[in-house]
């Protein structure tokens, strides 16, 4: 009883400092927006300390056999965005005033989408008084699949519409050790998409995953690995010759085409990401970028990667593809280590290397 | 609103003055505007500035489609700093 008595000073300097120390950690939480409009989706995401609070996304999704042009397609996120970021707020449940940072995607990418969700992110972020971010979009991916997948150090390859490239981080900078160079993986089998009309709902990559399922028959194409490289305009020239008459002649089938395009396209990936990892010693692969959640490629190099030992990470069409939060998770780590982005240098680029930025983030 | 043909330059010119209901609301949209310029050697160059709560352009291009082109672009990207300004605003005083 007397033990008690004497003991409520000691009670309430105890919940004090619980509380206190609640306080901090929840006052050294970090919350950042991220907007991502670099090609035909647009998305705003949030992320609170590695915990995706929203990621709202719009795909501008055209008629089959067209592809999307940057001022209709800047059109179409002009339309949607605010309807977005209100979205992204509300399922987060958060206000403005909550939010520490505001980062957009900076580039790579078609211009006219870039500015006009660049525009909103400056603007906002001045309207409520926060600093600004300007992301990489490579790193965006790189970082979300870092955050979803846990992988350490992972060799990732970067495969979409826009990029292809296999990376290995290396003394503050993720180093592209093999790349197209021509065109994309994504824009190889979205404009085979285009020849022979499959439809781009949701998207041409999915549609042909798909009806590769049903494929029988092995078309040959041109393989091009050069080195660390691959090509994908020659294997696309040759598609687009042959794929109608052969359609006509009842050589094959169009699943067939579909079904053959990807085994090549792949195994070339498969390819030179194996050779990245021999030269880097790596255990590890990380596949991002929306041809990522392509689940013929994920078997594939799951096969390698069960051959070398290795283990391969990757992540569904929520974070491959791209969203605003990954654009967010990449601008936590950015913010964490201080950098911000002044307006005046918030000029979007339509090119931008992934070795152009510092990783400042990581050991 | 105004174009002319500077006699001097010979180049096309274009004015284009915008109120705001605040000059914090007219700095922001200079801010958000300003950032991306035209084109080094595009044949035009934009000038933004801000004075009293009216955000003010001035174009000078040397062909009238690429000026057309630009106020255009300029236009759409005008009322969407507008229309977030209107959704998201007004602006927190810091």
């Amino acid at each position: 009883m007397e033990h008690l008595l004497s003991d409520p000073g000691r009670q309430s300097d105890t919940l004090q400092l619980e509380a206190s120390q609640a306080f901090n950690q929840l006052a050294a939480m970090t919350v950042v927006i991220g907007f991502e409009g670099s090609a035909n989706k647009i998305g705003i995401g949030i992320i609170r300390d590695g915990e995706v609070l929203s990621n709202p996304r719009r795909t501008y999704i055209t008629p089959p056999g067209q592809g999307f042009m940057p001022s209709d397609t800047a059109r179409h996120h002009r339309a949607v965005i605010l309807t977005v970021l209100k979205e992204a707020l509300e399922q987060a449940e958060l206000k403005p005033a909550d939010i520490d940072c505001v980062a957009y995607t900076k580039g790579p990418g078609m211009g006219a989408p870039l500015v006009t969700v660049a525009i909103v992110a400056r603007t906002v972020a001045q309207l409520w008084g926060k600093p600004l971010l300007g992301v990489n979009h490579c790193i965006g991916h790189i970082e979300m699949g870092r955050l979803i997948t846990k992988a350490n150090n992972p060799t990732v390859l970067y495969v979409s519409g826009g990029n292809t490239q296999v990376i290995s981080y290396l003394e503050r900078r993720y180093r592209i050790f093999g790349e197209t160079i021509d065109i994309a993986v994504g824009n190889c089998l979205d404009r085979f998409a285009r020849v022979i009309k499959i439809s781009n709902d949701p998207s041409p990559g999915y549609n042909i995953e798909q009806m590769a399922k049903k494929g029988t028959r092995y078309v040959e194409l041109p393989y091009t690995v050069k080195g660390m490289d691959v090509s994908f305009s020659g294997i696309l020239s040759f598609i687009e010759e042959a794929a109608n008459k052969m359609l006509r002649s009842g050589q094959c089938t169009a699943e067939d085409l579909c079904f053959s395009l990807q085994e090549t396209v792949f195994a070339m990936l498969v390819e030179t990401t194996e050779r990245a990892m021999a030269h880097c010693g790596s255990q590890e692969v990380l596949i991002v970028g929306g041809v990522g959640c392509n689940l013929r490629l994920q078997e594939m190099m799951g096969v390698m990667c069960k051959e070398r030992g290795a283990k391969l990470y990757a992540t569904d069409e929520r974070f491959c593809i791209d969203n605003g939060a990954m654009i967010a998770q990449a601008g936590w780590e950015m913010f964490r280590t201080n950098q911000v982005t002044e307006l005046e240098d918030s000029w979007i680029t339509q090119r931008y290397r992934t070795d152009e930025v510092e990783v400042t983030w990581r050991d | 609103m105004a174009t002319e043909r500077n006699l001097e330059t010979s180049k096309l010119e274009f004015f284009l003055d915008v109120p705001f209901p605040s000059s914090h609301e007219a700095t922001i949209a200079l801010r958000s505007l300003d950032p991306d310029k035209e084109p080094r050697r595009g044949g035009i160059s934009k000038h933004l500035s801000v004075s009293g709560s009216t955000l003010s352009v001035r174009w000078s291009a040397d062909e009238a489609r690429i000026l057309r082109v630009s106020v255009s672009s300029f236009l759409d990207h005008l009322s969407l700093v507008v229309e977030t300004m209107e959704v998201f605003g007004p602006p927190v005083d810091l």
